[in-house]
């Protein structure tokens, strides 16, 4: 991972504690902070200079308990199982301190020395609740600190104490029978980086994911025996080991709890409680919700991809650069690399001016409104809302995350459909992502041309998609095994979204999108040029007529703008915007295009991410679904508006 | 076991047996997690409880039982009918009265307790089983934290007085709560809760019931699902 003998400090705590902000602070680079729990599925690692000394740390996904139950938590405990590090900061909600004794309490059973971090301290004080450092340091043995990690406050002593971190005396005792069965395993198990003590309790709580390991190190026998161990002695306790475990943890913390925290009563009601119980109040979430909606319109919709765009491409390229670039290449001799660079299929003239005039203000927009919304704590809370609608689709409120971000961008969506539980769940919001998210950039394009016809066209288009979105989501949640998972959802707090942190994370998401996106408009435009030069596109045209003319009722030259679709799928909408613009099109046929085209293939790089994260095969069959569906819907509803000869007009 | 008895081809089951049997089937079903129960799995219960010798001594009760129409056969699958369930919800109901009385009126050791509630379950008339119930104030669980199943004396009190302990789905916003049990579907749902600090002896405030039900146990806010509240027991507090 990184160089030898640098050394490592590791950030360890419970969701949404603040880690991410403290590792900013200590390395001056952000990773993700978000609100919703899970967003940092991906470790992230850094460089920091602490009293002269480098370090490189690691900002593992938050835990619940060092026992996973999920993906994240697993991830945190290999670390911590596997890996080589010097420190360990315990990142701590000082208001949650009950939770995070208990990830304190296993790292101290582990045997592994730390510092603890006691963050929020603003938002401890403003609830009334106050914590005698001294009193939890005395009874836990390790230094804590109190910080507020987006001011920076209590940073420069976590600094100080950081280096020098301790065995925690914190340990409790599990009762006879089970302490028996830990003295019994001990001598079973292999040497570890953690404490034998710490390994039986992982797997008298029930943990399996140790097996692979324990396999590597041990014969089946002693496995076979410490699996017996684990039976009989569940077979004395009437509820689950781990449920048993946790709860002896926390009567355990519970008593430190007391003795060194204290709040004032009275001190809760505030704005911000308000405010988010509002926004998930049965009646009144819903205008809240609509609110949202309308103003990530007017500031994506109607700012971003109207005023900024227009800025963009009319201002800065077409009157700009692009005749700038044209009259450069008037001094190039060869008419091939003239046309191969601001031809029709240029790649300055289409690709660049694509992606950057008309793609990138909308996506920087849209990711600057998602910003706020996962920083101000809404996020969760508008899963709270849909959590009903979404199950009727097999999913819990939880799927609206990657949903949401789908309207963003559908690629970065498909990757974090990993904080869904159940493959089930993965399965069905790729499929629809891959079919009826419209991406930011697509959507920015449609709304400009439905914009160009009439209100009934843009109802008709959002009626149609929804339908497909809760029938395809219904059958598939019918059709693909497995349970949905359970709906348990931890709330944050409301919180005022700190511009800083929404310009960084903002930057990183335009930066990823440059790096990804824009080269494949480029090897899009090339493809198309090159079919163009060769009469390939004539060729598909002539082939994909009986379907585009015979069943979509459209002209030939919409070929094209399916093909390229695939390479991007805004790409292929702006084809069709352009044709709108020059009265090719019909409004019927501008509804039918739009329509098809929304639910057409994903794009390439959707695609691909599909295919890296559900398989090959899920991805190739999706497509196979997806395209002939499209195509279906294209027809029905264009044999449906002529039969009953709408205009649309 | 005092209760073993030979089981051959064509014999019928009566009284104990079948009380053991179907208890045997409602335990698979409620450890089960909503899955079909299997026959190995009836098989194994079975012989280990000792109540019938061997796997074939089983396929002939199953056999039988399915002939009387207790139980209903699917290929490789048992499930309790309509009738089976009834009769073995108020076996299950008997036993787990009986072990509550035991522990907590008689102080019973665990041992004690089992054996002597293995024969109260068979013997107990519904009448007696009432009054027990309504002598132990209704209890919605046994000393193992497993749900007793209701019987008409509480469903008749609920109406009247409101019960001590309750499911959290039957809270009002706004009431605080200690949690007195947790009795999940499935396992890993307690660990996941626990994790998130909501185990008994927790006190929670009801904040919302819908869209889902919203709690705050300290300073952490959860959302959770009306099936997962409903198997929340908790006693108000003021």
């Amino acid at each position: 991972m990184t160089a030898k003998g640098l050394k490592k400090l590791l950030l360890v705590g419970n969701p949404n504690v603040g880690k991410s902000v403290i590792f900013g602070n200590l390395t001056g680079k952000y990773a993700t902070v978000s609100n919703y729990p899970g967003t940092t599925v991906e470790v992230s690692t850094g460089n920091a200079t602490i009293k002269g000394i480098p370090y490189v740390v690691t900002d593992t996904p938050g835990v619940n308990s060092l026992l996973p139950m999920s993906e994240d938590e697993q991830v945190t405990r290999d670390i911590l199982l596997h890996e080589d590090f010097d420190t360990v900061i315990q990142v701590a909600d000082v208001k949650n301190l009950r939770r995070s004794l208990l990830i304190s309490l296993q790292l101290s059973e582990m045997g592994v020395p730390f510092v603890m971090a006691l963050n929020m301290a603003d938002e401890a004080e403003n609830l009334g609740i106050t914590t005698d450092l001294a009193a939890l340091s005395g009874s836990i043995g390790v230094d804590t600190v109190s910080t507020v990690a987006t001011r920076k406050k209590g940073v420069s002593k976590l600094k100080e104490v950081c280096r020098t971190p301790r065995h925690s005396t914190l340990s409790i005792t599990y009762g006879e029978r089970v302490e028996n069965a830990i003295k019994a395993m001990e001598p079973l198990l292999p040497e570890a980086k953690i404490s034998k003590r710490s390994l039986a309790l992982m797997l008298i709580g029930g943990d399996s994911s140790l097996r692979i390991w324990l396999h590597s190190l041990i014969p089946d026998a002693s496995i076979d025996a410490l699996e017996e161990i684990v039976n009989n002695l569940q077979a004395q306790y009437p509820e689950p080991l781990g449920y048993y475990i946790n709860r002896k943890r926390l009567l355990a913390v519970d008593k430190i709890v007391k003795s060194c925290q204290s709040r004032v009563k009275g001190a809760r009601k505030g704005f911000r409680q308000w405010l988010g119980a509002i926004t998930m109040h049965p009646l009144w979430g819903l205008p809240v919700l609509l609110v949202v909606l309308y103003i990530m319109y007017e500031f994506v919709g109607v700012f971003g991809a109207g005023t900024l765009v227009d800025f963009m491409e009319n201002t800065v390229f077409n009157k700009g650069i692009n005749p700038f670039v044209i009259r450069l290449f008037d001094y190039v001799p060869a008419q091939f690399l003239r046309e191969l660079f601001v031809g029709q299929y240029g790649i300055v003239t289409m690709a660049v001016t694509y992606s950057i005039a008309i793609v990138l203000p909308i996506t920087t927009t849209f990711f600057m409104a998602f910003g706020i919304l996962e920083d101000s704590g809404y996020l969760p809370r508008l899963a709270i809302m849909v959590n009903r609608v979404f199950r009727l689709i097999g999913l819990n409120g939880k799927a609206v995350l990657p949903m949401v971000l789908g309207l963003g961008c559908c690629t970065m969506a498909t990757l974090t459909t990993r904080i869904l539980e159940t493959k089930k769940e993965r399965v069905i919001v790729t499929l629809l992502l891959a079919l009826a998210i419209p991406c930011s950039a697509q959507l920015g394009v449609i709304m400009g041309m439905l914009a160009g016809i009439s209100g009934e066209a843009t109802i008709i288009w959002a009626l149609v998609l929804l339908s497909v979105l809760f029938l395809i989501g219904w059958l598939s949640s019918k059709i693909i095994k497995g349970e949905p998972s359970d709906f348990i959802l931890e709330l944050p707090p409301m919180r005022v979204p700190k511009l800083k942190n929404i310009v960084n994370k903002t930057i990183g998401r335009i930066e990823w999108y440059l790096k990804e996106a824009v080269p494949l408009f480029i090897l899009g435009t090339l493809i198309l040029f090159t079919a163009d030069k060769l009469m390939l596109l004539g060729l598909a045209e002539k082939i994909a007529s009986p379907v585009i003319v015979g069943l979509l009722g459209l002209p030939e030259k919409t070929t094209t703008a399916f093909i390229i679709g695939f390479l991007r799928r805004d790409y292929g909408a702006a084809g069709l915007y352009a044709m709108q613009k020059a009265g090719e099109l019909t409004p019927v046929q501008v509804l039918v295009s739009v329509v098809t085209i929304t639910l057409f293939v994903p794009c390439i790089a959707q695609f691909f991410i599909t295919a890296k994260e559900r398989g090959m095969k899920t991805a190739v069959a999706m497509m196979a679904f997806i395209f002939p569906f499209a195509i279906l819907v294209g027809s029905a509803l264009n044999f449906s508006l002529r039969f009953l000869g709408a205009t649309l007009k | 076991m005092p209760h073993k008895k030979e089981a051959g081809a064509g014999f019928t089951v009566t009284g104990e047996i079948r009380d053991e049997f179907l208890e045997s089937l409602w335990l698979l079903e409620e450890t089960g997690n909503g899955k079909k129960t299997d026959k190995q799995s009836v098989f194994t219960l079975a012989v280990q409880e000792g109540y019938i010798e061997d796997n074939a001594g089983v396929e002939a009760v199953i056999n039988d039982m399915a002939a009387k129409g207790d139980i209903l056969l699917d290929d490789d699958y048992v499930s309790l009918s309509e009738r089976g369930r009834d009769t073995a919800r108020n076996i299950i109901r008997r036993k787990r009265l009986a072990e509550t009385l035991l522990s907590e009126v008689f102080a019973l050791g665990p041992m004690e307790m089992k054996n002597a509630a293995c024969r109260f379950e068979h013997i107990l008339s519904p009448e007696v089983t009432d009054s027990v119930c309504s002598f132990l104030g209704h209890p919605p669980s046994c000393p193992h934290g497993k749900p007793i199943p209701r019987g008409n004396c509480c469903k008749k009190l609920a109406h009247h007085i409101r019960p001590l302990v309750m499911p959290m789905k039957d809270l009002e916003p706004g009431n605080r709560a200690r949690i007195t049990f947790i009795s999940p579907r499935d396992h890993g749902r307690m660990d996941r809760l626990s994790t998130l600090g909501i185990v008994p002896g927790t006190d929670i405030v009801l904040h919302q019931k819908k869209p889902a039900f919203v709690i705050r146990a300290g300073e952490t806010e959860l959302a959770l699902d009306l099936d997962i509240a409903a198997e929340i027991y908790v006693k108000i507090i003021s």
